[in-house]
């Protein structure tokens, strides 16, 4: 094919990727010089240029870390149980009874739903005065007093409950991804293992959880960007409250610069946010990339 | 794409598994039961909202809760109208979404049509950018886009939304379209341009409507990703161009007593989106899968 031209690529690629510039890669720009100015937004004849220290505090501030740690404990937390429970429905559903076919479809359906509306379902869900959690945990005779377990404002509970309205949403993506790598994997497998005598537990410990890893690894990453990202849940759960037990790195950035109105702070935690997130990622995006290299 | 397939009635997972009937049987309840156990666990709580949007208002946040509606009453829809200009909200999130998924759509399908034909070398270093943006987070990409919309004057109008979901949507798109059109045998260029189409021509006549089922996964994801967002809205917006999201957040603060109306919002702006993604769920599927899970 005689078709390679650099020239025509170019002029189709040329109205996408001028808009990317002005619009993502201008403004990219603009965080890494922003995180080096002190700038007031209420006043923004304020700017003065501070070097490093903007970066110096972040980095030093007990809330930055305590944000960061909370972070880390929402991802492992979140994306742990979502594997887990996403593996299950995955084999359970890969079983193929009469109606799994429905199931699985109704599975999916809430695939398309808002952040935003999770979070104010677990919100009416978890409330401690007329939330049908702890009522239904009352009811099971677990809890004492239907009003005793409270969500949102018990500072040891409130990231927890963030997390739940995680696993609700994004388990069903974990089961997509896991149920079409299980039926990728060949049927010869299978019958390879039956022929030797495997039990179903060596099944799916030789034949089933190997071949799945490329795919779990890529959906894991996925996830994990996902949940570092977070905002909307949290926002709408506890805005990074009671005190700070909540708070997660992208609510604590948007109360700095909306609250506190420091946007330098702000850009230098998102240069660090950016940072720690593509160090992570650079290794997915070696795995995505290859396919696609193949193919070019 | 990777699809799923329609599964056939066999047991790859049990496979080597052959007990007597009556064990095999109680293994099969176990999973069939199991299965509809976690559906329900997953699927409980967007009934349960729909149903206490049904419920009259006080009844919604009564003590004890309620499971079912003593009676069916559209008492907390009127509310959500009559407390916030609602209507005008989703109608700034459907002008928002609509037409940042256009745009994107036009600038990503071009783009990914210029890197999957002509370009190998280029292809991949754009194709390493837009995947890095991938990875951005949000909130990092909302500090300085706010700066910018701040200092344009754009603070609360829906071109500013607009501007933003499609600069966020334009990689995604590329990265969506490139695969579509790299399944695209060239020789439909080919013929295309013996048959005396320019190479603009063949792309729009030829290519574009070959590649519609691509065009129409990469419209949901960038339409569901403007029509979801909150964070940019929330920042952006204040009271003219407010989305839907914001405006359905705002039910908690300033009534935060009357979950009835909160609810029957959250259903108005998620329950058409769950229909719609039920009907389109295999577009939706092999967006999803992509990148994950090689065909």
């Amino acid at each position: 094919m005689k078709l390679r031209n650099s020239g025509l690529s170019l002029m189709f690629f040329a109205p996408a990727g001028l808009f990317m510039m002005i619009f993502l890669l201008y403004p990219m720009l603009l965080l890494v010089r922003d995180s080096f100015y002190r700038i007031d937004i209420l006043d923004p004849m304020s700017k003065e240029f501070v070097g490093l220290a903007n970066y110096i505090e972040a980095l030093s501030s007990n809330r930055f870390l305590q944000s960061a740690f909370n972070t880390v404990i929402y991802i492992v937390t979140a994306v742990g149980i979502e594997f887990i429970l996403g593996l299950i429905l995955a084999l359970l559903l890969s079983t193929a009874f009469r109606g799994s076919q429905f199931i699985r479809t109704l599975l999916l359906s809430p695939l398309m739903i808002a952040p935003l509306v999770s979070g104010l379902i677990w919100k009416f869900m978890l409330n401690d005065q007329f939330g049908i959690i702890n009522w239904v945990l009352y009811k099971l005779r677990i809890i004492s007093d239907p009003h005793q377990i409270m969500w949102l404002s018990d500072p040891s509970l409130a990231l927890i409950s963030t997390i739940i309205a995680d696993v609700w949403l994004t388990t069903p993506f974990m089961m997509l991804v896991l149920l079409a790598g299980i039926q990728g994997i060949p049927k010869t497998m299978y019958e390879s293992a039956q022929i030797d005598g495997a039990s179903k537990w060596q099944t799916f410990k030789y034949v089933t959880f190997p071949s799945l890893i490329p795919v779990a690894t890529v959906a894991l990453l996925i996830r994990i960007i996902d949940a570092a990202r977070t905002f909307d849940i949290v926002w709408v759960l506890t805005q990074g409250g009671p005190g700070f037990s909540s708070e997660v790195l992208s609510t604590y950035m948007y109360k700095v610069l909306t609250r506190y109105g420091q946007a330098g702070e702000a850009s230098a935690m998102a240069v660090i946010f950016i940072i720690i997130l593509l160090t992570i990622s650079s290794f997915f995006i070696v795995k995505v990339m290859s396919p696609n290299q193949n193919k070019a | 794409m990777a699809k799923i397939k329609v599964i056939k009635p066999e047991y790859p997972f049990m496979m080597g598994y052959q007990p007597w009937k009556f064990k095999k049987n109680i293994w099969k309840l176990f999973v069939i039961s199991l299965t509809c156990f976690l559906a329900l666990l997953f699927l409980g709580p967007y009934i349960y909202l729909i149903l206490t949007a049904l419920k009259p208002s006080s009844e919604a946040v009564s003590t004890p809760p309620s499971l079912w509606p003593s009676t069916f009453s559209l008492e907390s829809f009127r509310g959500m109208i009559d407390y916030l200009p609602i209507g005008k909200f989703f109608f700034n999130s459907l002008i928002a979404a609509g037409v940042s998924m256009v745009l994107s759509l036009l600038l990503g399908s071009l783009g990914a049509y210029g890197l999957s034909r002509f370009s190998s070398s280029l292809g991949n270093v754009f194709l390493l950018f837009t995947l890095t943006i991938r990875m951005v987070p949000m909130i990092s990409i909302a500090i300085p886009m706010y700066m910018i919309i701040n200092h344009m004057g754009l603070i609360d109008t829906k071109l500013a939304l607009i501007l933003v979901y499609t600069s966020i949507n334009v990689p995604f798109a590329i990265w969506l379209m490139i695969g579509f059109f790299d399944s695209i045998p060239r020789e439909f260029d080919e013929a295309a341009r013996v048959d005396g189409c320019s190479r603009v021509g063949a792309f729009f006549r030829i290519i574009l409507p070959v590649s519609l089922p691509g065009l129409a996964t990469t419209a949901i994801f960038t339409f569901m990703l403007a029509w979801n967002d909150f964070l940019f809205a929330l920042l952006i917006t204040s009271s003219e161009s407010k989305t839907a999201t914001v405006g359905i957040s705002e039910f908690l603060t300033a009534y935060s007593l009357d979950m009835g109306p909160m609810t029957a919002a959250a259903i108005s702006f998620s329950l058409p989106v769950m229909i719609f993604s039920f009907i389109v769920q295999k577009y939706i599927v092999s967006g999803m899968t992509l990148g994950a899970v090689k065909e």
